[in-house]
């Protein structure tokens, strides 16, 4: 063993998930938002047929949703071939997919982390900005979403950590492409199909533990440091 | 036009539970919705300040209709220009009472001027880099009541702005109420169902019960009428009596009720010339014919207007006009005895240790 006990290809696998996972939340963490403050106030027609999809990708298997994406997102699908042919763009067999794939599994518990904390707050604040006179979306920008990030908070960590962990619709629409589309998950798999696999992924379970670990504890400091700023305990 | 400052006639139904029915008109200045809890003035304030919607009926402020379901004209709450104190003061608490303050300051650019203004008059001062966490009632409710202030309101609705607050902070709140008023010259329209805080705050009543105007007018009129109304009920009538050109005299104060001289007992701040004074109904005496020596040092002559007895309850409620109203609780015999009615001519004796001056 040279140096430290982490080989280069996986320390490569180590930065692609976390790439991959910094961007599925990044990418699906705002349009979370809106959903999950859309479900909480709002009552409207289809809402439950809203929820079912929206939850779906929790109980699909992941391998299935996958397929979905794959079949939405290929060369011939509804969405990948205009991408394809006016912007050039090419998502399936990428790291963009992976990203796609893991934020896609990870979005219905980020809306649900949101949902709740907007359900817990009082609305009865956001009526005092708009009798300040205070347009709706300065309200929703200086009033619910700072009053509801505890909910934001834990859907980012709560995502991130999913999508960390994604493994098989990443594989179905990204594939297992060393440097490229390779997370810890898919590694830790193909590795264990080679010769001596259980004690060579050891390595690599112990990074995605900490890792887990890591973004839960992130997590819990920074809302504990936000509570701190809005004056103790309350609220 | 008129020349009222705001113009309600709205129906309003929550689910199928309570009806709103209700038409007043409001002039400038200081004016109340009066009533028993339940009456529907707090829905009336949610309706003016657009968080409720009419489901008839219009408003308007001014010269601007805010809401009218027979054209379709409806104003947001965010354009309206109304500041509006809630009951529960309701201030920001991810952010500090500076920019609470500030969150609805119309101009940006005044220098802050304002704001030095209004933290001056509500003594905001030592809180402005605290949380509304760390404040105590009353002192959020100042904060509420600057911030609703500093948003430049056309009108200013308070729901029950001294709910809650024991007696020194609620003299001084509404203190700063009437220099508000003087010094920014925000009309203003409170909530409340203490007679007592009607009486030195308003100008003009609206008496509510049960989503219906019952009865609208000059405040102190309108308030002895109300009082008549619901007479029987707890806590009855409680005299607040206006006690003009107060001065020192000897060991004591004294001042004048619509020209007759009463005594003070107890402190009295400095520079006030008019107090007011509350007394129960109870603590009052009457007196037909002359007084000679007495150790009741307030005599007040007047005549009686009103004679409510209390059903079941051997006692009658007399309101005897001594240039203000003054209600005053005798047994069902002394009223026969001394042949009490109306038009009748008595003097109220009143301990002055039995008086409570508040400010």
């Amino acid at each position: 063993m040279t140096g430290w006990w982490l080989t280069p290809p996986e320390w490569q696998a180590i930065r692609l998930s976390l790439l991959v996972a910094f961007w599925a939340v990044v990418i699906f963490l705002p349009p979370a938002t809106v959903l999950g403050w859309w479900l909480a106030r709002r009552d409207f027609w289809g809402k439950t047929a809203v929820d079912t999809v929206l939850n779906l990708p929790l109980v699909l298997p992941p391998v299935v949703t996958g397929y979905l994406l794959l079949v939405m997102l290929g060369r011939q699908g509804v969405i990948g071939r205009p991408l394809d042919q006016w912007l050039g763009v090419e998502i399936v067999f990428t790291w963009r997919a992976a990203a796609l794939a893991s934020g896609v599994i990870a979005f219905p518990l980020m809306v649900r982390a949101i949902r709740v904390a907007m359900l817990g707050l009082d609305t009865r604040l956001e009526q005092a900005a708009l009798t300040l006179g205070a347009h709706p979306v300065r309200v929703f920008f200086t009033i619910t979403l700072p009053l509801a990030r505890h909910g934001l908070i834990a859907g980012g960590v709560l995502g991130f950590a999913r999508s960390i962990g994604e493994f098989g619709a990443t594989i179905m629409i990204a594939g297992s492409i060393p440097g490229e589309t390779r997370t810890m998950p898919l590694y830790i798999f193909g590795i264990m199909e080679s010769p001596n696999g259980i004690a060579r992924a050891q390595g690599m379970v112990i990074v995605s533990i900490l890792i887990a670990a890591g973004a839960l504890i992130v997590g819990q400091v920074i809302e504990n440091r936000s509570h701190r700023q809005a004056g103790g305990p309350k609220r | 036009m008129s020349t009222d400052l705001l113009s309600f006639d709205c129906r309003f139904q929550y689910g199928q539970g309570f009806t709103l029915e209700s038409a007043f008109a409001l002039p400038p200045g200081i004016s109340v919705l009066f009533g028993p809890s339940g009456s529907g003035k707090s829905t009336c304030l949610s309706l003016i300040a657009g968080l409720l919607r009419p489901d008839a009926g219009a408003i308007r402020l001014c010269d601007t209709t805010l809401v009218d379901r027979g054209s379709g004209l409806w104003v947001p709450p965010h354009r309206r220009r109304l500041g509006m104190v809630f009951q529960d003061h309701l201030l920001f608490p991810h952010q500090t009472i500076r920019r609470n303050l500030g969150y609805g300051m119309a101009s940006r650019d005044d220098n802050g001027t304002r704001l030095a203004q209004v933290v001056e008059m509500l003594d905001l001062g030592g809180l402005l880099d605290r949380y509304p966490g760390q404040l105590s009632g009353g002192e959020q409710r100042r904060v509420a009541l600057g911030r609703a202030m500093l948003s430049e309101p056309q009108l200013l609705l308070m729901d029950e702005p001294l709910t809650g607050l024991d007696e020194a902070m609620r003299d001084r709140i509404l203190h700063h109420l009437h220099q508000a008023h003087e010094r920014l010259g925000v009309p203003m329209l409170l909530v409340s169902h203490d007679q007592v805080v009607v009486r030195r705050m308003a100008g003009h009543v609206v008496v509510l019960e049960e989503g219906r105007v019952v009865d609208q007018g000059p405040a102190h009129e309108t308030l002895d009428r109300a009082t008549t109304r619901t007479m029987a009920s707890h806590p009855g009538p409680i005299n607040l009596l206006r006690v003009e050109e107060v001065r020192r005299s000897g060991d004591h104060h004294e001042g004048v009720i619509a020209g007759q001289r009463f005594h003070l007992a107890g402190p009295i701040a400095p520079d006030s010339t008019t107090v007011y004074v509350r007394c129960l109904p109870r603590d009052v005496a009457l007196l037909i014919g002359e007084v000679s020596r007495i150790s009741m040092r307030n005599h007040l002559v007047g005549t009686i207007r009103d004679l409510i007895h209390i059903p079941g309850d051997h006692r009658a409620l007399v309101a005897v006009d001594v240039g203000q109203l003054i209600w005053v609780e005798v047994t069902d015999s002394a009223c026969r005895e001394l042949g009490l009615a109306i038009g009748v001519r008595v003097t109220c004796l009143i301990k002055a240790l039995a008086t409570d001056v508040v400010g």
